[in-house]
């Protein structure tokens, strides 16, 4: 088939045609680049076709490119065919270079799922939703997109507007801000409110206090839960010497005296924080000036929620108690000192006796070997001369006293040690009766008349320092007799609550009474006339009180005595 | 009666010392009588005494209790200590003024030959020769 050849003007035209499109087409393609005018660049088989939206009405171009939000049309694979400059605005991002780009990279990598579910939806019609976008400087900022197909030139592309929701996060923020300061406000209202009914019934029950407290005989008080002090009573006042003042005193810690404040103030502390009764012991300065011991009390008292609303105190004077009983403590203290003194003195007192006894046996005992041993070298001639033999017998006499008191030492330092010793149920009588045997031989060189008059009476005691108590008593009666008369004795026990009573009744010279007392020492003797080692009784004391009795003596000078043994049963 | 080889007196009082030298040499007891003045001395004249077979070994040994520098149960706890040679056949007996209560336990406890109160005298010497050596003193 045979097509005429074009001629050369057709040929020219044609030409010419083509050039003038191209131009066009150049001239279009720069103007979309530079922003001038837009156009839609639909991806085609052949690459890119660009496609003017001359087609568009003005108006709505106009309105869109006006508005606030980011409009764009994508095509399906997200390039973007068109956008307005309030998006590239919001995306920090050129125009031109928004423009033909794909969408998907203004998506973060964690919402490329969800925006491809969002286009997805929208191409089946609509779709709309929220997801952060990556601006050019790489910050992220909310957006709400909403989607819409539309179709140009009968290709779909995909309408989608961008909505800036930065702005609208913060009025939220705002509106919680708000609300929450609004909130805040109210519950400071409801606090007020409270407060100052809680004010009121406080006014009130304080009032109601201080007219109950104007009636006690105490210093009263009152003072808020703070524990400032809100009233108190007449009787302060008068004791501060301030008659005409009344109701609080803020003053009142001014009387108090100074070395009571610390711990005074921190019990008060303590209680204000537990809500624990309040009490202590200090002084307050009356109006003389002198300072008086009181016993402070104080008990919060409650409203029906168990709140504390005020606390209600008073102060008795125990100034007269509390001086007594330092004097009772000071006594205590003084005689627990002396108690102390004493058994150091008692423990000295032992040791010195035992340490005496000891070290005068020796070389009393050495004496006495070398009185022997002069006794052996004499010849018999010399220590039977009438100047000698009484200066020996003189000697040995000397040596056997000295021997005897020695001993009594030693009794008495056994006798420290024995205390609270071993005792056993002795029968008195029979003792008695082994002593009166001992004594038969001076009875009846005295013509002494001895009564007995002994119940079956056991008595809890050693032995043998029974037996000794009742023959220093006996034979001290028959010792101290009175010349001009024959010894009478009358020796009875009975029984009283708790104790035996053994009584040795005597018609002897008896002692003055400013004596008995010293009666009962260690090596006091009354009586010159007569042999004795002053230690007798002494340790017949020692003996019944250890065992937990006691000894007593009546006695009327040159009458007789009578000595009294209790012995605890 | 054979007399005891050798007598040791352990005591600080140089008076008792020489009463009972006296009276030992006076009763004929033994042929030697040795004297020391405190414990330390007393061991030193054991080692001396006590040294060879033919040495004169004490067989009596009076103690006093209380002495400076060693007493006598300090002494006793160091004769313990002694090899066998230096304490064979050796009885010691102590000699006591009046013991402490708590003094009396603790002789109580000793392994000794028993304990006398002072002064030493015959009877006391008797008693010791008859008890310990089968053997007494002549009638007076």
């Amino acid at each position: 088939m045979n097509t005429p050849a074009p001629s050369a003007a057709e040929l020219a035209r044609v030409n010419e045609e083509l050039r003038q499109q191209l131009e066009e087409a150049q001239d279009l393609i720069h103007a979309i680049r530079t922003g001038a005018v837009d156009a839609l660049a639909v991806q085609g088989a052949e690459g890119p076709r660009i496609f003017t939206l001359q087609g568009a009405d003005q108006s709505y171009r106009t309105l869109i490119e006006q508005m606030n939000e980011g409009a764009l049309l994508l095509a399906t694979d997200a390039t973007v065919l068109y956008c307005n400059a309030s998006l590239a605005e919001l995306l920090h991002c050129p125009l031109a270079e928004v423009m033909g780009r794909s969408f998907d990279e203004f998506v973060p990598p964690g919402f490329q799922e969800t925006w491809a579910a969002l286009m997805e939806r929208g191409w089946t019609g609509k779709s709309r939703g929220e997801l952060p976008l990556q601006t050019q400087t790489g910050a992220l900022l909310p957006f709400s997109v909403s989607m819409n197909v539309l179709a140009f030139n009968e290709t779909p592309a995909l309408a989608v507007i961008v909505t800036d929701l930065s702005a609208q996060r913060e009025i939220t923020a705002i509106r919680a801000q708000v609300a929450e300061q609004n909130a805040l406000l109210d519950r400071k209202n409801e606090e007020l409110k409270r407060e100052e009914a809680a004010r009121l019934v406080g006014e009130r029950a304080a009032a109601e206090a201080t007219r109950v407290l104007e009636g006690i005989p105490q210093i009263a008080w009152t003072a808020n839960p703070q524990g400032i002090n809100t009233s108190l009573n007449r009787r302060w006042f008068d004791y501060i010497g301030q008659e005409n003042a009344h109701g609080s005193d803020l003053g009142w810690v001014e009387h108090l005296h100074p070395a009571d404040r610390p711990a005074t103030g921190q019990r008060w502390v303590e209680c204000l924080a537990s809500g624990e009764p309040y009490e202590v012991e200090y002084r307050f300065r009356n109006r003389a000036g002198d300072y008086r011991w009181m016993l402070g009390r104080a008990l919060p008292s409650r409203n029906a929620q168990g709140e504390i609303i005020q606390w209600i105190g008073t102060c008795t004077d125990i100034h007269e108690q509390k001086l007594a009983l330092e004097r009772i403590d000071q006594a205590q203290q003084q005689l627990r000192d002396n108690n102390e003194q004493l058994t150091r003195a008692n423990a000295d007192l032992d040791n010195f006796i035992y340490t005496a006894s000891h070290d005068l046996k020796a070389p009393i005992s050495n004496i006495e070997g070398l009185l022997d041993a002069l006794l052996l070298e004499l010849p018999a001639a010399t220590a039977q001369s009438e100047e000698v033999h009484p200066l020996l017998d003189l000697m040995q006499d000397s040596v056997n006293r000295f021997k005897r008191t020695i001993e009594h030492l030693t009794e008495v330092s056994r006798l420290q040690k024995e205390h609270g010793g071993l005792t056993v149920p002795v029968d008195l009588a029979a003792v008695v009766h082994d002593v009166r045997l001992d004594l038969e031989p001076v009875i009846q060189s005295t013509g002494a008349r001895l009564d007995v008059d002994v119940h079956a009476a056991t008595v809890l005691f050693s032995e043998k320092n029974l037996r000794s108590v009742v023959f220093n008593l006996l034979s001290n009666a028959l010792k101290y007799r009175a010349p001009t008369r024959p010894p009478r004795v009358c020796l009875r026990t009975w029984a009283e609550a708790g104790y035996t009573v053994l009584e040795v009744r005597d018609n002897g010279l008896g002692i003055d009474t400013a004596y008995t007392d010293r009666l009962f020492g260690m090596f006091q003797r009354f009586h010159d006339h007569v042999e004795g080692s002053g230690i007798g009784l002494y340790m017949v004391k020692k003996m019944v009180e250890n065992a937990g009795g006691r000894i007593t003596v009546a006695s009327t000078l040159g009458q007789g005595s009578t000595f009294t043994v209790h012995f605890i049963n | 009666m054979q007399k005891l080889a050798c007598v040791l007196l352990v005591d600080d009082d140089s008076t008792t010392n020489y009463l009972n030298q006296l009276l030992l040499k006076r009763l004929g007891v033994a042929e030697q009588v040795l004297v020391a003045i405190n414990g330390k001395e007393a061991l030193d004249l054991l080692h001396v005494h006590c040294q060879t077979p033919f040495a004169n070994c004490p067989v009596l040994i009076l103690l006093d209790v209380k002495m400076p520098v060693m007493d006598g149960f300090a002494f006793l706890e160091a004769y313990e200590q002694l090899p066998a040679d230096q304490r064979q056949a050796t009885t010691i007996v102590m000699l006591t003024t009046s013991l402490h209560p708590r003094d009396v336990e603790r002789v109580q406890q000793l392994n000794i030959g028993g304990f006398l109160n002072k002064p030493l005298n015959r009877e006391k010497v008797d008693d010791i020769l008859k008890k310990h050596f089968g053997r007494q003193l002549p009638a007076e």
